[in-house]
């Protein structure tokens, strides 16, 4: 059976107590418990010397390939939002449209969120407008972010649908399969519910897509 | 030390996200080791808190931007990697191998300076300290190997102080009885 130690001999842990304010019947217990946190080993702990270079040699690799990401949104095409300002009526007809076609797409790809559109690009840049939908009737501000943007939280904002707690936003995404997870309020990581997810390695699901130039699918 | 040396972190922050990427190496020699030994208890072993501190400092890197209060680097620092140790064991509960009595790589060497049996009660209490729940062993390692008070612990990892002083106090029982041979 194990016997925990009195409250005061867990005060005199916590040094909120002295061996000496101990009743004397609680001494030899404050004793024991003194050895027991004696054999604490504080020794500092060195890390290998070559810790620092392995760093910066990955630093640098991650700093190079958001060089290249920043001379490639400069340089390549890429579709313009335009915001239309409706009235309030307008805006519930246009939500209801937007739907009715959200429901469509659903029909088209059971269990999914993502819509693809049958648009590609030419030759070797194929690329497939995907919909990414997240519900967050409380979030501030959702973005997604995946492979396809190198997990850039800043790089693929959704905007909210009206008060519905939708959100949605729609991007190209290149031939090939993708991880991705929303981002709530910039510091919340969230699997998409709607699609198959994979550990990262550090405790957090990815989700999955694979893009095909006939269209988005959740693997 | 030098100009890099006397920055303070903020300084460092703002000038890496400036673009002076090689500038994040003061940071790297700044914390490399701070963290280390919390990282080595928390995870049982030095190789696993060396790379756990590793991967912290190139997340920390990649997230930079997020770093709002870029002054407070090193709590923020902290968090990361204090995420890092938790999945990782929660990586190596779902492999089926979770942290066992023979990762004691940080355990007491043969220390000069100890007796046979102080450094087998070392020994003895970094096993315990395995067999305790990672919250537990979190404050245990705080308190008393890092020596932060609770409201220091409070700071830095978010809980209130009188939850940690409750996770204390039964990590002090269960260490009693795991202990009970040595003490």
């Amino acid at each position: 059976m194990s016997l925990g130690y009195h409250p005061l001999v867990k005060q005199l842990l916590d040094g909120e107590l002295s061996l000496a304010e101990l009743p004397p019947e609680l001494r030899a217990e404050g004793a024991e418990a003194l050895r027991l946190v004696g054999a604490v080993d504080r020794a500092p702990v060195v890390l290998s010397p070559a810790l620092d270079d392995r760093v910066m040699a990955v630093v640098r690799r991650h700093a190079a390939s958001r060089t290249r990401r920043a001379w490639h949104w400069l340089t390549s095409p890429r579709d313009v939002e335009l915001r239309l300002r409706l009235r309030p009526a307008v805006w519930a007809g246009a939500l209801a449209v937007a739907a009715g076609m959200a429901l469509l797409l659903l029909a088209r790809a059971p269990g999914t969120t993502l819509g693809p559109a049958p648009v590609a690009r030419s030759g070797a840049h194929d690329s497939v407008f995907v919909r990414f939908v997240l519900y967050a009737p409380g979030a501030r501000h959702v973005a997604v972010a995946g492979t396809f943007n190198q997990w850039d939280l800043n790089a693929a904002p959704l905007a909210r649908a009206g008060t519905s707690g939708v959100w949605t936003t729609t991007l190209a995404l290149p031939v090939g399969q993708h991880q991705y997870a929303f981002v709530v309020d910039g510091e919340r990581w969230v699997a998409d519910p709607a699609a198959p997810a994979i550990d990262d390695g550090f405790g957090r699901r990815n989700s999955m897509v694979a893009v095909t130039s006939r269209g988005a699918h959740t693997l | 030390m030098g100009l890099a040396g006397d920055a303070t972190d903020g300084e460092v922050v703002r000038s890496v996200l400036g673009g002076e990427v090689e500038r994040y190496a003061v940071l790297v020699h700044r914390y490399r080791d701070r963290y280390a030994r919390y990282a080595a208890r928390m995870l049982g072993s030095l190789d696993a808190g060396e790379d756990a501190v590793q991967d912290a400092l190139v997340r920390a890197f990649d997230r930079l931007a997020d770093c709002r209060e870029p002054e407070k680097f090193a709590g923020w620092l902290f968090l990361i990697l204090r995420n890092r140790c938790y999945a990782e064991r929660r990586r190596r509960q779902r492999e089926g191998r979770p942290l066992d009595e023979r990762d004691d790589g940080v355990a007491a060497a043969d220390r000069p300076d100890g007796t046979f049996e102080q450094t087998e009660q070392m020994r003895a209490l970094e096993r315990s300290l395995v067999h305790l729940t990672p919250e537990q062993r979190e404050v245990f390692v705080l308190k008393h190997v890092e020596g932060l008070a609770y409201e220091e612990i409070a700071g830095r990892t978010g809980a209130t102080v009188a939850s940690l002083k409750m996770r204390m106090h039964r990590a002090y029982d269960r260490l009693r009885d795991l202990m009970k041979e040595h003490l």
